[in-house]
């Protein structure tokens, strides 16, 4: 047994911030080494999801094996794994790095290096990659190439000066990206002969094949026919089929060291499969998995509830199946007295929970209520013990309390100087503190805070772009936690508590979220046959209060000449409206209430 | 109870809120329109000929502004064609505007015994807002015309800057001119009407205001012995339109001309609102319909409660058994509960209660499924 190069394998990824182009990318090199042919092309292959098609960005890693033909004569097998650029996704981005020996980092050249360009690049840096600088964008009039090769070597001390300057929009120069993947990321290495050891790097669940698993092999051999285990899973399989990216799939009759590709076992059950799992053979197996990939921490906490409380089931089928390929998504049974049975659902931020709502109700057609999302606090009882609460309701009486810690971040924040003021004044109202400035060059400057994470899941990052006209970029990491004032902010209609609305915020920030919270749902809830006092209270104290008037006319006048069709159907739609509801206790709430607190910032600028 | 309308799509010119099938500039086909009506309400009579009628109506458009020799043909037509019960309610809509002593005598002879009257306002400045043609004296002359017999006005509620001294002003015109029943309609701005702008330029009373008015009205009508038995309409005793209860009742009703809705034997259809499609298709010895649709199952049961409800005085559970084979109150048992506070309910009756009637949409789809 031996280890050996696999000399004509380059196996790297494309990591950038938002926007600076690496579907783009991804695109011009799949068409440039003949995987797609030009007129086959749809914009962003690798964005595969409609979801992530319309957003315009990436969600999901979606690999692609290429061949291409090098300038010294030789053919290479490219694996590009596509990264997504959103902080909510660095975790994804992390998996898809330990499948990789390489990443192209692409800096725009109109922008120069940004908060998630750094982040995305420390990341690879970690894990050992090499990095191929790539500037993009030459074609834009505002491009400025060589500040950014500058930029590349002073923020991040590569050598920009020999970076490919490309235009990834109008394909320039895709060829010299292509040759420096050859000389620069290192071929894999690894023993075909050796006990099989291959990361899962993602799966998702399809419904003929079963569970299908995006592997990168690094030692030994898997072809079908292999029985096959995984270190953490019980269970055994036998693999059915594996084979590599086209970027659909294309069944191949092995897969051996080095390679990336898939793997399917007519595994069934989601459960049975772990991403960041080591796949094995039954029959002399390795010693020891592969060191498993950083454990991800959902951030964001909150209730997920069917519209139609007997849909439970199938939102759980839902959320099992949104998990396969979607590690970092949490959830647990949970039971509100407003809404029901439904999930409390732990996720990587805002947007990562968006799509998750989005796609639940896109791919699995179930309505759902989501609640105000929160955070994870710290309370330490006057008894002494500590409770972890990312649930407003389980939030213990304040005469329970001993005193409670909310999660920090520390900020980066990049931006051109004239917008430090407002961004000061910005970190100000969320609670932040100032750590350090630093000027990268004259146009450019670094700021770092520490901010509680609870005022960051809010609507900061959009304060910060409309602060900044979208010049600004932003970061973070988690860390630790701080003690702080925290107080439950409850909201009443009717005189009940719905549990499904309180919060838990800063004790100084419990008035005007309060008063804003009662003004927006005012404005959602529809009025009813009866008065609607909306308040708001922290400890039984009322702080705020507004009122929804009865409703007083909703007939048709006249039934025109007898055509009771028209009235029929006007009750429809209004019955249709009404599904749209949940009943809490007397009142009737639409969905989207439940969101209201997150547009309250954003609306009261 | 079973009833025929008559469609007349004719006036002089189009008022600012209607989006009736009207046309002002086509009563040049008046002549072809009538002799194809006068085919459709024959064609249908062997199909109806197990029916008596207990009302015909005449709306429109103005049936009053075009010729009467073509209103009393027509209804001479169905009297040939139709078995109308003795006492049969037989209704002209009538715009003050375009009376005579001639076009009276002719209804009457003809046998019209109830006429609706469009007043809309009492006030002049507020009438040439609507384009109305009439003013208030023409509504005095056409009463005056109209003495001794059984005629109902329409009033309009919701008007731009009206006041509750408008509608009383124009309640009052009504009564003392000798009503024996006012329709009390909240104006709608329908889409694609000159109103319907006005009311995106919030130019139009609210929905509250509205509201706020037509309680005042309610109470003024009330006072005047006028006692509302459905949403819009208020009579004095005995003179409830029997052709609109008909409708509320879910009784069946056969409609002639452009537009016009009918049900019979579980059907609803409608005819084209397009004078030239519907003489095409007349001519061709075809039907005008252009939607039809059978009512089948719980539906019926939906309309039932659905047009009983407007009514003041509901329905009789005996009643909805002998039509559904059912009880009402076993299989509505849950949503009944659900409702229960804004109905009065016995053992033989369910009502909205008086003050819910106007907000009754929210209520009734409760029993929708």
């Amino acid at each position: 047994m031996a280890v050996k190069v696999k000399e004509n394998l380059r196996n790297f990824c494309i990591v950038a911030h938002i926007d600076h182009g690496k579907s783009t990318l991804a695109d011009r090199i799949m068409e440039f080494t003949g995987q797609v042919a030009e007129r086959d092309m749809e914009d962003q292959l690798l964005d595969s999801m409609d979801l992530e098609r319309e957003r315009g960005i990436t969600i999901k890693l979606t690999p692609v094996r290429m061949a291409y033909t090098a300038k010294d004569g030789k053919e290479y097998i490219f694996n590009l794994i596509d990264t997504p650029g959103h902080v909510d996704f660095t975790y994804e981005v992390s998996r898809s790095l330990a499948a990789c020996e390489g990443a192209i980092l692409i800096v725009d050249a109109t922008q120069g290096i940004e908060a998630q360009t750094l982040a995305n690049c420390y990341l690879a840096l970690d894990n050992d990659l090499e990095i191929v600088p790539v500037i993009n964008k030459i074609d834009l009039a505002s491009a400025r190439p060589d500040e950014t090769a500058k930029e590349i070597e002073d923020v991040i001390g590569l050598d920009g000066s020999d970076a490919p300057r490309v235009s990834a929009k109008n394909g320039i120069n895709i060829d010299q990206v292509l040759e420096k993947i050859v000389e620069l990321v290192p071929p894999p290495k690894g023993d075909d002969d050796a006990p099989l050891k291959a990361l899962i790097f993602d799966s998702y669940y399809d419904n003929f094949k079963g569970v299908i698993c995006f592997v990168r092999i690094m030692d030994g051999t898997i072809s079908a026919g292999t029985k096959i285990k995984t270190f953490m899973g019980e269970k055994q399989f036998d693999v059915t089929e594996v084979g590599t990216f086209n970027p659909g799939l294309l069944p191949k009759k092995s897969l051996s060291a080095g390679e990336v590709g898939y793997v399917a076992a007519s595994i069934k059950s989601i459960e049975d499969i772990a991403v960041g799992d080591t796949i094995t053979t039954s029959i002399n197996p390795a010693l020891e998995p592969l060191p498993g990939y950083k454990k991800v921490q959902p951030v964001v906490f909150s209730g997920i509830y069917p519209l139609d409380g007997s849909k439970f089931n199938d939102l759980k089928e839902a959320l099992l199946k949104l998990k396969l390929n979607d590690a970092s998504l949490t959830f647990e049974p949970d039971n509100s007295a407003a809404l029901g049975f439904g999930f409390r659902c732990g996720f990587l931020g805002l947007l990562h929970m968006e799509i998750i709502q989005e796609r639940i109700e896109r791919e699995f057609d179930i309505d759902i209520i989501t609640t105000t999302p929160s955070v994870s606090y710290h309370v330490y009882k006057t008894d002494g013990e500590m409770l972890v609460v990312d649930n407003p309701s389980r939030f213990p009486d304040v005469s329970y309390i001993d005193y409670a810690e909310e999660p920090v971040i520390t900020a980066n924040i990049f931006t051109p100087p004239d917008y430090v003021g407002a961004i000061m004044e910005l970190c100000q109202e969320k609670r932040g503190t100032f750590t350090d400035m630093t000027y990268l060059d004259a146009n450019r400057v670094r700021l770092n805070y520490t901010l509680p994470l609870n005022e960051i899941i809010f609507d900061f990052f959009d304060g910060l772009k409309s602060r900044t006209r979208g010049y600004a970029s932003f970061d973070y990491e988690l860390a630790g936690y701080e003690k702080s004032s925290l107080v439950k902010l409850d909201m009443l209609l009717n005189g009940e508590i719905c549990d499904a609305l309180s919060l838990i915020v800063h004790k100084d920030k419990a008035y005007p979220r309060g008063r804003a919270l009662a003004e927006r749902l005012k404005d959602v809830i529809p009025r009813q046959l009866f008065e609607i006092p909306i308040q708001a209270a922290v400890g039984g104290k009322v702080i705020a209060r507004e009122t929804v008037k009865a409703m007083r006319k909703d007939v048709l006048a006249k039934c025109y000449g007898g055509d009771i069709t028209r009235k029929r159907k006007l009750l429809e739609k209004q019955k249709e409206g009404k599904k749209k509801m949940r009943q809490l206790g007397s009142v009737e709430v639409p969905s989207e209430a439940f969101m209201s607190i997150l547009k309250i910032d954003s609306d009261n600028k | 109870m079973s009833g025929i309308y008559v469609h007349v799509p004719f006036c002089k010119s189009k008022c600012t809120y209607c989006d009736f099938a009207s046309y002002p500039r086509e009563i040049g086909k008046a002549e072809l329109y009538f002799a194809c009506l006068y085919k459709e309400i024959k064609a249908r009579a062997e199909s109806l000929k197990d029916y008596v009628f207990d009302t015909v109506y005449f709306g429109g458009g103005t049936p009053s502004f075009i010729d009467e020799k073509y209103i009393v043909g027509a209804l001479r037509q169905i009297k040939n064609c139709y078995t109308l019960s003795k006492n049969a309610e037989i209704t002209i809509e009538i715009n003050p505007g375009t009376l005579s002593p001639e076009k009276v005598n002719a209804y009457k002879k003809a046998g019209f015994n109830r006429f609706s009257i469009g007043l809309q306002s009492a006030d002049d400045a507020m009438l040439r807002k609507l384009n109305r043609i009439h003013t208030k004296d023409d509504f005095l002359y056409a009463t005056q015309l109209l003495k001794g017999e059984n005629f109902s006005v329409d009033v309009m509620i919701g008007l731009e800057n009206q006041t509750q001294k408008d509608v009383k002003e124009t309640i009052d015109l009504a009564v003392l001119a000798g009503a024996s029943h006012v329709s009390a309609y909240a104006l709608k701005a329908e889409e694609g009407t000159p109103m319907f702008g006005k009311y995106l330029n919030g130019d139009l009373p609210s929905e509250d205001e509205t509201a706020e008015l037509y309680d005042f009205a309610k109470a003024y009508l009330e006072e005047k012995g006028f006692l509302r038995y459905e949403v819009s309409n208020f009579a004095k005793v005995g003179y409830e339109s029997k052709h609109n209860l008909n409708y509320w009742n879910r009784g069946e009703y056969i409609g002639f001309g452009v537009s016009a809705s009918s049900f019979i034997k579980e059907r609803r259809f409608t005819n084209t609102e397009k004078i030239d499609e519907y003489t095409a298709c007349i001519l061709r010895g075809k039907v005008a319909e252009i939607f039809s649709e059978d009512i089948v199952g719980d539906e019926r049961e939906f309309e039932y409660i659905m047009l009983n409800l407007r009514k003041d005085e509901g329905f009789f559970f005996k009643d909805f058994e002998n039509r559904f084979n059912c009880s009402f109150t076993e299989k509505y048992a849950d949503r009944i509960k659900m409702v229960k506070k804004y109905i009065d309910i016995d053992d033989q009756k369910i009502a909205i209660k008086p003050e819910y009637i106007y907000v009754q949409n929210t209520i009734i789809i409760y029993f929708m499924d």
